[in-house]
């Protein structure tokens, strides 16, 4: 049976389904015993979803990307 | 010549469907105006990276530009080895960090030398978060938290967060794009989603009074 700190290591790996499958099914079967491991597991994979679907994160400025065309167009002329 | 010739996008053509590798090769035989597709594709990704290891919009403006120039000025050096994405992105990573170096050298010491000490963080905030919780919140007030709590992690942790999770870079691309190995990177990265969910937490999280509320409302709705 894997500990908490098992999970905790394998935690990014999980969610990114890079773990073997008789390691997901240990951490499958700890999930279902904890608590605090699952609630870990959710708002990780909540915190991702919500940065992923957030296209408005980091906004490229209009107005920084006009300026960059216009360097580049300069080069180029 | 002919076969050159017939590579060329017709006008009216839709470029944008034209993939990245036939573009450069039209770049390189002197259509360098086609250049601007390739940077409308990936100015935004670069523009983010680079954001990820300044976290100033002043220097990552001058280093978009620099990162373009430059991969422009070497575009018949692209082999073709990995994704024009990924050699791009390689620039904007090296460009960003000379400018760390040039100007705030005690920042960039701290990109270098600092330890994955990933087993040493213990997240702190376990209580469940509410359901959809972004319900909750105007799509501003979202995206001004998301993007602080990005800003809140070290430079270490920023740009391997930035990489894969807003660009979507793969695990490989992602190591190879910063110059470490494959486990550096998936522990900085850990570190780096673990922090970004303990800043997000008090903001997100189901509220002694919040289930109190949802109860009463769900009561009046049965009565």
């Amino acid at each position: 049976m894997i500990r908490c700190e098992d999970v905790l290591r394998e935690l990014s790996n999980y969610i990114d389904v890079e773990v073997t499958e008789e390691l997901c099914r240990q951490i499958e079967e700890h999930l279902q015993a904890c608590h605090k491991c699952a609630v870990l597991l959710s708002t990780t994979r909540k915190t991702l979803s919500l940065v992923a679907n957030n296209s408005r994160i980091l906004e490229l400025p209009s107005d920084v990307s006009q300026r960059l065309m216009e360097r580049l167009a300069a080069h180029w002329s | 010549m002919a076969q050159e010739v017939r590579l060329i996008p017709e006008p009216g053509s839709d470029v944008s469907q034209v993939p990245d590798e036939e573009l450069i090769r039209l770049v390189c035989l002197g259509q360098r105006e086609l250049f601007g597709h390739l940077v409308r594709r990936y100015e935004r990704s670069v523009y983010h990276i680079v954001q990820g290891i300044l976290n100033n919009t002043a220097d990552s403006e001058e280093v978009l530009q620099e990162s373009f120039l430059k991969a422009l000025q070497h575009i018949a050096d692209f082999r073709g080895e990995s994704q024009f994405r990924t050699w791009l992105t390689r620039i904007a990573i090296n460009e960003a960090r000379m400018r760390l170096r040039k100007y705030r050298p005690m920042l960039h010491d701290s990109i270098d030398e600092a330890p994955d000490d990933t087993m040493d963080f213990r997240p702190r905030e376990l209580r469940d978060w509410r359901p959809n919780p972004e319900q909750r919140l105007r799509e501003t007030e979202l995206a001004q938290l998301l993007e602080k709590a990005i800003r809140s992690l070290a430079p270490l942790y920023r740009e391997v967060f930035v990489l894969r999770d807003v660009e979507h870079l793969s695990s490989q691309e992602t190591a190879q794009a910063l110059g470490i190995s494959l486990p550096a990177a998936k522990a900085r990265l850990l570190r780096a989603r673990l922090m970004m969910r303990e800043y997000l937490a008090p903001h997100l999280q189901q509220r002694w009074h919040h289930r109190l509320l949802d109860r009463v409302t769900q009561r009046r709705r049965y009565q």
